[in-house]
């Protein structure tokens, strides 16, 4: 009987339809997984929306639990904002969970996908890390204008112009990209990073990628021995200047194969971004500035 | 906090989990069973994980039964045979299992959330359905304990002269250690197979400070369960909300029921001196 | 002599473990109203050849009869009466839980126990003067109160058979006088005792028959004939002995 009655609470524990549709303040309510998904957002979005960002900088996208404030959230939006490419499969279960009847915005609507290790489960769907390219990067920010004017139609023509203007910014980073590696000869542009997140990135601006420290997505996997070594003995052949760590990943197995291999790591403040952008309120808090500083610490340590 | 549906479902399961918990914590504690409980936590693992790979969330419940079952089984023949003491046989078992599960669950690629999911449990995203499952896991457990209860208390207070009397002593073990592995299965989902252990074992020994007899032990367990669910459930809520500070529900449910122990133990220790002395002034015969 | 009369026969038994014996040629027959002692020194075998009646200890050789059958299918039959030592004092139970826990063998293990058992079981904690004490906590009790609830147990589960371990075993005297009271009553009322001491003046005392054992059964019969100096030195060998007339004795093999 006792059962009975926790059941029946369960089930009367309201609509969530009386939630969603309210947005904050006049404001568009947006909620954006990843730290890059929520800054496009907010750059189309501008003042017409109240973006909730759910991944913190620094946080695994992986590796993620809803807390209360989000999914209160999530059940309040009209709009959520995903990354896609199977990134967030967590999101799934959390919307439903909150009870969100909104819609779905998924970033990565034809966006060209590489498939990444074929003996990784995860690249089942493909590898996530778009955003990498800015071409991709442009297509992205269509699909979310696309998903914010049609939630909110009286601000249409305010989103198509942050649209147009970020776009060209976004030509624009790819225009630099391409000047600065046109500097650096190619035999040189030899990448070995903390993850493999730059897939998009290497074939954009054709660099070779000649490993990375953790084998699969995941941030958490270690090294086996034998891939330690074929990795070092891969580094030497090939005559690789650096090996880069990224912000959102401890330096340690970096440090230790780059001894192994006789060769410069590059971490620290210099980390590069790959899962995550910087901390809010720093230029590399935008996408912008973290890709802008990503080619710059390649450049500088693979060119010179 | 009670708006919002998910928070809810949430402690509606905490709820269910208190009911089956107070009574099956009684019994862990009077067979001294809290490092067959800890192993059967562990030896979970490797079934919630096959079960995972095979059938996405829903395969959860499937594989952690399974492999509660089985170790179940296999803990009760193991010390029956006498092959090892019960100790190294259970830590045999649980380390066992354990590993074979963190072997499986890092061959997939996207372990790590996989993994946090399966050790602490995913309270705020338990649907309908998955409370659904555990409300007659709860049905089943509390008949099986109705129907054991006696022969437990018998069998854990003198164990000759309950084999002695003719209860078969391997088969109400099994059953037992059958309950127990249900109970860890019931409650990995919400809790994780890591903090489930605190269900099992902190509700009777926090209980036991402040009364003497078991079935009191029991309803007291499940209330203070119950408290520590809404309590654990608030603080979180408020954390996240108000504060902006991220505490999984799980583990302030946990550190609450613990707290609770940790306040009434000095009361315990106050009622045995009080108790202590009547008892000289009553030995008169 | 029918054997509906006879609660305990052992026919040149041989009992043990995993299939050795590790107590042999035993040989005696118990009948209702009367009270055995199993005397001997440590490691006698009086525990194993009591939990060969209980079931816990196998029949080897030879063959055991419990209350007319077989002892294999007399499991729960006789009652059984353990050291007060061997329980664990702080276990939330009563005294009159305790005393329940005897009528199980009867209820059965699913039925619930009903209003006729709970009477029983203060009945029984009457017989042995506690009454009043059904509700305290078992291990608040002293030793020799312990003992007789244990006792009582017994008493409560109506058998025609009682199989004590050690009963009075640093036991307060008003406890042992209240326990003998208690056994005394039950063989006028036709029950079978079985009684391991390590006291021969009690042995003496209050049994009938005496069966003593060290590896094998050494002799049984009246106490007359089984505590004689001759017997015991052979028995005991080596071994500290509590002669029947209250003298301690070291006897050298």
């Amino acid at each position: 009987m006792a059962v009975g009655a926790v059941l029946a609470l369960a089930a009367c524990g309201g609509t969530p339809g009386d939630q969603a549709g309210a947005a904050t303040g006049g404001k568009l309510a947006v909620v954006a997984t990843t730290p890059e998904v929520a800054d496009f957002v907010r750059t189309i979005g501008a003042d017409e929306v109240a973006v909730t960002q759910i991944i913190k900088p620094n946080v695994d996208p992986h590796d993620y639990e809803p807390t209360p404030a989000d999914l209160q959230a999530i059940g309040a939006a009209k709009v959520v904002v995903k990354n896609g490419v199977g990134l967030e499969k967590w999101l799934d279960q959390t919307i439903e969970s909150a009870g969100f009847d909104g819609s779905v915005v998924d970033s990565s609507q034809g966006v060209a996908l590489r498939q990444g290790d074929p003996g990784d489960e995860e690249m089942a769907d493909g590898d996530p890390h778009i955003w990498h390219n800015p071409v991709n990067a442009k297509i992205m920010v269509s699909n979310i204008e696309k998903g914010l004017a049609a939630a909110d139609p009286g601000h249409a023509q305010t989103f198509a112009k942050n649209l147009a203007a970020y776009s060209s910014q976004l030509d624009q980073l790819d225009s630099a990209n391409q000047a600065a590696w046109a500097k650096v000869p190619v035999d040189q542009r030899k990448l070995v990073t903390n993850h493999d997140a730059f897939g998009y990135y290497v074939d954009r601006y054709q660099l070779d990628f000649v490993g990375s420290v953790i084998p699969s997505m995941d941030t958490s996997a270690e090294l086996s021995a034998r891939q330690l070594q074929n990795l070092v003995a891969k580094i030497k052949a090939t005559g690789t200047r650096a090996i880069f760590t990224e912000s959102s990943l401890p330096p340690k197995t970096a440090e230790a194969i780059a001894q192994q291999a006789g060769v410069q790591v590059v971490g620290g403040e210099n980390a590069l971004y790959g899962d995550s952008l910087g901390a809010p309120g720093t230029p590399q808090g935008t996408y912008l500035g973290a890709e802008q500083h990503n080619t710059e610490t390649l450049v500088a340590a693979l060119g010179g | 906090m009670f708006e919002a549906p998910f928070m809810v479902r949430a402690f509606a399961e905490l709820a269910l989990l208190a009911l089956i918990c107070g009574p099956v914590s009684v019994f862990v504690f009077a067979r001294r069973l809290s490092f067959v409980a800890d192993a059967l936590t562990h030896t979970v693992f490797p079934g919630v994980v096959i079960g995972f790979a095979a059938a996405g969330a829903e395969g959860i419940f499937g594989g952690a039964l399974v492999a509660g079952v089985l170790t179940a089984v296999a803990l009760t023949l193991l010390t029956r045979a006498g092959l090892l003491s019960d100790d190294a046989a259970t830590a045999v078992v649980l380390t066992a299992m354990f590993s074979v599960g963190v072997a499986l669950v890092s061959r997939r690629s996207s372990y790590t959330s996989d993994l946090t999911t399966f050790l602490f449990g995913r309270i705020l995203t338990v649907t309908p359905r998955q409370l659904a499952e555990t409300a007659v896991l709860a049905v089943v457990i509390l008949a099986l304990v109705a129907v054991g209860a006696r022969a437990w208390i018998f069998r854990a207070f003198d164990p000759t002269g309950s084999a002695a009397a003719g209860f078969r002593t391997t088969w109400l073990d099994l059953w037992l250690n059958l309950v127990v592995a249900l109970v860890v299965v019931a409650a990995v989902r919400a809790v994780g197979t890591v903090l489930v252990i605190a269900l099992l074992v902190v509700p009777a020994a926090a209980a036991r400070t402040v009364t003497d007899r078991l079935p009191a032990m029991a309803a007291l367990g499940t209330v203070l369960t119950l408290l520590a669910g809404y309590a654990g459930l608030w603080v979180s809520w408020t954390a996240s909300i108000d504060y902006g500070v991220r505490l999984t529900s799980a583990t302030a449910v946990v550190l609450i029921l613990v707290l609770a122990y940790a306040v009434l133990l000095p009361v315990g220790r106050l009622r045995a001196k009080t108790v202590g002395r009547a008892k000289t002034v009553g030995q008169a015969r | 002599m029918a054997d509906t009369d006879t609660a305990l026969r052992y026919a040149s038994a041989a009992l043990g473990y995993r299939g050795r014996a590790v107590l042999t040629d035993v040989d005696f027959a118990l009948r209702g109203g009367r009270t055995l002692a199993l005397v001997g020194p440590n490691g006698a075998g009086k525990s194993t050849l009591i939990k060969s009646v209980l079931g816990l200890a196998e029949v080897v050789g030879g063959a055991v009869t419990v209350l007319g059958r077989p002892v294999a299918q007399a499991r729960g039959l006789a009652a059984y009466v353990p050291q007060v030592d061997s329980l664990d004092a702080d276990f939330p139970v009563s005294a009159a839980d305790v005393v329940l826990m005897g009528r199980y063998r009867r209820i059965g293990w699913w039925r619930p126990t009903g209003r006729a058992d709970r009477q029983a079981a203060l009945a029984a904690l009457d017989r042995v003067g506690l009454a009043d004490r059904a509700r305290v906590r078992f291990g608040l009790l002293s030793g020799g109160q312990r003992q007789r609830v244990l006792v009582a147990r017994a008493i409560a589960a109506e058998s025609r058979l009682l199989l004590l371990d050690e009963p009075l075993n640093g036991v307060d005297a008003t406890s042992q006088a209240a326990i003998l009271r208690a056994l005394g009553e039950l063989t006028a009322a036709g029950a079978a005792l079985l009684i391991s001491t390590h006291d021969l003046g009690l042995a003496a005392r209050i049994a009938d028959q005496v069966c003593l054992l060290n590896g094998r059964q050494w002799a049984a019969g009246t106490p007359a004939e089984v505590l004689t100096g001759e017997l015991l030195r052979r028995a005991y060998g080596g071994h500290a002995v509590d002669l029947p007339d209250g003298r301690t004795v070291l006897v050298e093999p």
